[in-house]
C-alpha cells in the first residue's frame, strides 16, 4: 500500500516549494520532482518487525525547509576540473550541466524526487577528457541544526578522465538530510567517489546515488555511514555500455539506537561487464541495520562477471543485521559469486590475542576494526581512511 | 618466596564433559628445556590451553604456578603478562589486523613502554633476519594466508620478541621442511643466548624426537592418556626414535 504525508503537510510541502525556482532547478522541474516524490513508493520493504521507522511516510518538516541552507566548501586543487555550485555551473556551463542532471534513475526514485524538489546545496564536477587528478575534489556539505538540508552532486567526466571525488556531510542536529549524486562517465573513465557521513546523532539522513558509466569506464561508490540516527542509502550502478566496470563498497556500524538501511543495485544491462561489491558492517547496543544487495543481469548481458561479498558483525545480543543478497540472473553465459555472513566475534581470534596478553577488551576492538580493514582500504586517500578509522574505533568508547 | 619455575601438580583438565588430563606433575625450572613426548591423543595440547586459560579447558583439580603465582586464578592474558607463552599449533587467522600492529600491541602489553617506536622496529627486523624472514611479512594480515611453515615462524618471531619467563611450544616441528626447521630452533638458539631470553624456561611438546636434535632437552617426559608415564634424559627421546611409543605403552602396562 502506498502512503503519503497527510494532505495537510503535503500542502506545507507545495507551499514551502514555491519559493524554489533558480537557473539550476527551475520550479517547473522542482514541482514535478515534488508530485513524484508523494506519489512514488520507496520500494523498500520494512526491514523487520525491529525496525521502528516507517521508511514510506519519511518527510521533511516544512518549517525547517529553506531556500538557503547549510554550507558547502569545495577543496579543488586541479586546474584542469571545473569544481563548482550548481547555480554556478548552470550560469557558466549550461550544456555540461544539461548532460548530466538528471541522465539517472535518480529522480524516478522516491527520495532522489524530493531531493531534487528541494535542492538546496549543489556541486557540479567536471573532468574533461583525457584529465587526471591525483588529488580528490573534496565536497564538505555542512548541515546546520534542526534545518532540512538537500544536496545535490553531479559529476560529468568526458572520455578517457580519472578523478576522485570526497564528499563529507557532517553538522546537523535534529537535521533532515536528503540528498542525490549522479554520476555519468564518457568512454574509459575512471571515477571514484567516496561518501563519509558523519552527522549528528539526532539526524536523519537519505542519500539517493546513482552512476552510468561509459564504454569501459570504470565508477567506484564507497560509502562509510557513521553518523545519524537514521540512514537510507541507495547506492545503484547501471551498467549500459559495454565493458563498464562497477565496484560498490559500503561499511556501517550502527550503536546506541542507529538505524541504517543500505540497498545497493548493479544492473548489468548489456555484457562484458564486471562488478565488485563489498559491504562490511558492525552493530553493536541497540543498533539496527539492514542491507540488501541486488545484483541484476539482464538476458542479453552474457560474459557479465559479478561478485556480492557482505559480512556483518554483531557485537550486542540486542543488535540486529539483516543481510539480502538479492541476484537476477537472466543470461546463461555469466559469472555471478555471492557470499554473507552475519556473526559474532570468533572466540578463537579473541582467546589467541589474549594468550599474547592483549586483554579481551581490547583484542575485541582490535579484531571488530580489523574487519572492516577490507572496505576501509577501498576508500581513497590515506586521510580519509584514518578519518573513517578513527570514527569506527570511536564506536567502542 | 615460593620455588622459582612453571610448576604444575596433580592436574586434571576436562573438555566437554570428558577428561583428558588425569594428574599432571611437572616442573619447569628457569633456563631448562623439558621435552614432553607422546603420540596423538595423549593430552599434550590439552595442557597447553590449560595452562593458557583457554575457555573451554576446565581445571577440575590441581594447580600450576609461575614463579609462584597461582596462574589458574589468572585471565589468558594475566598468564601471558606474568611471562607464560604458547606456540599455538594451529594459530588463529585474523584479517584486517596487521603483524607489526599485532606484535607492537603484544609487545606492549606484555612489556609496556619499554622500547620506543624505532627500536621496537629494529628488533622486529634482527629477530625476523634470524628466522629468515622477509620484511613484507609485518604488512600482511595476522596469520592470513600464510602458509604452515609461515605461521610456524610467526609464532617463533612471537616468543623472541615477547621474551617471556615460561614458554610451550605446541608441536612448533610439526609441518616443517629442514631448513624452516633449522631457521626456528637457530631462533630458539639465539633467544636463550640473548638478554631478555637468558634464564627462560621451555616446554617442548612433539611426537617427533626431529626437533630435540637441534635443542638438546635437559628432561623429556613421555604422556600417554593424559598421564605422564615416564620422565628420563635426551636417551629416552633416543629410545621413542627407535622403538616408537609401543614398547613404552607394554611397560607401563606391565608394571601396572
Amino acid at each position: 500500500m502506498l502512503k503519503t504525508p497527510d494532505s495537510v503537510a503535503g500542502e506545507e510541502l507545495r507551499e514551502r516549494l514555491s519559493a524554489f525556482d533558480d537557473d539550476a532547478f527551475t520550479g517547473e522541474r522542482r514541482s514535478l520532482a515534488l508530485e513524484r516524490f508523494f506519489t512514488t513508493p520507496s520500494g523498500r520493504q520494512r526491514p523487520g518487525p525491529y525496525w521502528k521507522i516507517d521508511i514510506e511516510t519519511l518527510s521533511p518538516s516544512p518549517p525547517s525547509i529553506a531556500k538557503a541552507s547549510g554550507s558547502v566548501l569545495i577543496d579543488n586543487s586541479n586546474a584542469r576540473l571545473i569544481a563548482c555550485d550548481l547555480a554556478t555551473a548552470a550560469r557558466e556551463h549550461p550544456a555540461l550541466l544539461g548532460r548530466a542532471l538528471g541522465a539517472t534513475r535518480v529522480q524516478a526514485t522516491k527520495f532522489g524526487a524530493l531531493a531534487t524538489a528541494f535542492q538546496n546545496a549543489g556541486v557540479f564536477v567536471y573532468v574533461p577528457a583525457d584529465a587526471a587528478t591525483d588529488e580528490p575534489v573534496v565536497i564538505t556539505y555542512n548541515a546546520p541544526d534542526g534545518a532540512s538540508l538537500f544536496p545535490y552532486t553531479i559529476v560529468l567526466a568526458e572520455r578517457g578522465a580519472r578523478a576522485t571525488v570526497v564528499e563529507r556531510l557532517e553538522g546537523g542536529a535534529e537535521a533532515f538530510v536528503c540528498g542525490a549524486t549522479e554520476i555519468v562517465t564518457g568512454e574509459g573513465a575512471e571515477i571514484t567517489y567516496a561518501g563519509c557521513q558523519q552527522l549528528a546523532a539526532s539526524a536523519r539522513v537519505v542519500q539517493t546515488r546513482a552512476a552510468l558509466p561509459g564504454r569501459d569506464a570504470s565508477v567506484a561508490w564507497a560509502c562509510a555511514e557513521l553518523g545519524a540516527g537514521l540512514t537510507i542509502t541507495d547506492l545503484s550502478v547501471a551498467i549500459e555500455r559495454p565493458g563498464a566496470e562497477a565496484r560498490i563498497t559500503a561499511l556501517f556500524f550502527p550503536k546506541g539506537s542507529q538505524h541504517v538501511d543500505v540497498v545497493s543495485t548493479v544492473d548489468h544491462v548489456v555484457g562484458e561487464s564486471t562488478s565488485q561489491t563489498i559491504v562490511k558492517s558492525a552493530a553493536v547496543d541497540d543498533g539496527q541495520a539492514r542491507y540488501l544487495g541486488n545484483i541484476r543481469i539482464a538476458p542479453r548481458a552474457q560474459g557479465s562477471d559479478a561478485s556480492l561479498r557482505d559480512d556483518a558483525l554483531l557485537l550486542s545480543a540486542r543488535a540486529h543485521i539483516d543481510s539480502v543478497p538479492a541476484l537476477e540472473i537472466g543470461a546463461n553465459d555469466v559469472k555471478a559469486f555471492h557470499g554473507a555472513t552475519v556473526g559474532a566475534l570468533d572466540a578463537d581470534q579473541i582467546f589467541y590475542m589474549e594468550t599474547r596478553g592483549i586483554e579481551r577488551n581490547a583484542a575485541e576492538r582490535m579484531i571488530a576494526l580489523g574487519f572492516f580493514e577490507p572496505a576501509i582500504a577501498h576508500f581513497p586517500t590515506d586521510a580519509l581512511r584514518a578519518v573513517i578509522r578513527t570514527a569506527l574505533a570511536a564506536k567502542f568508547s | 618466596m615460593s620455588e622459582p619455575g612453571l610448576r604444575i601438580v596433580d592436574l586434571h583438565c576436562r573438555v566437554a564433559g570428558k577428561e583428558i588430563l588425569k594428574g599432571i606433575d611437572l616442573a619447569v625450572e628457569p633456563g631448562k628445556v623439558h621435552a614432553l613426548m607422546g603420540p596423538n591423543g595423549s593430552g599434550k595440547s590439552t595442557l597447553a590451553f590449560s595452562l593458557t586459560g583457554h575457555p573451554q579447558y576446565e581445571i577440575t583439580q590441581g594447580s600450576a604456578r609461575l614463579d609462584g603465582e597461582d596462574l589458574l586464578a589468572l585471565a589468558p592474558d594475566k598468564r601471558a603478562r606474568a611471562g607464560l607463552f604458547l606456540s599455538f599449533q594451529y594459530p588463529a587467522a585474523i584479517p584486517g589486523i596487521k603483524v607489526a600492529n599485532f606484535l607492537h600491541a603484544a609487545r606492549q602489553a606484555v612489556r609496556p613502554g619499554d622500547l620506543a617506536p624505532a627500536k621496537f622496529r629494529a628488533l622486529l627486523m634482527e629477530k625476523m633476519d634470524v628466522l629468515g624472514m622477509d620484511p613484507s611479512f609485518m604488512g600482511r594480515y595476522l596469520n592470513d594466508g600464510f602458509s604452515g611453515g609461515e605461521k610456524k615462524r610467526l609464532e617463533m618471531l612471537q616468543l623472541a620478541v615477547l621474551a617471556p619467563k615460561y614458554a610451550v611450544l605446541d608441536e612448533t616441528d610439526s609441518g616443517l621442511d629442514v631448513d624452516a626447521l633449522k631457521d626456528v630452533c637457530d631462533s630458539l638458539t639465539a633467544l636463550r643466548a640473548g638478554d631478555e631470553g637468558r634464564g627462560a624456561g621451555f616446554l617442548i611438546i612433539t611426537h617427533y624426537p626431529r626437533i630435540l636434535q637441534y635443542i638438546t632437552p635437559d628432561v623429556v617426559h613421555v604422556m600417554i592418556d593424559g598421564r605422564i608415564v615416564m620422565t628420563g634424559g635426551h636417551d629416552l627421546a633416543d629410545r621413542i626414535e627407535r622403538e616408537g611409543y609401543d614398547t613404552i605403552r607394554e611397560e607401563i602396562a606391565a608394571i601396572a
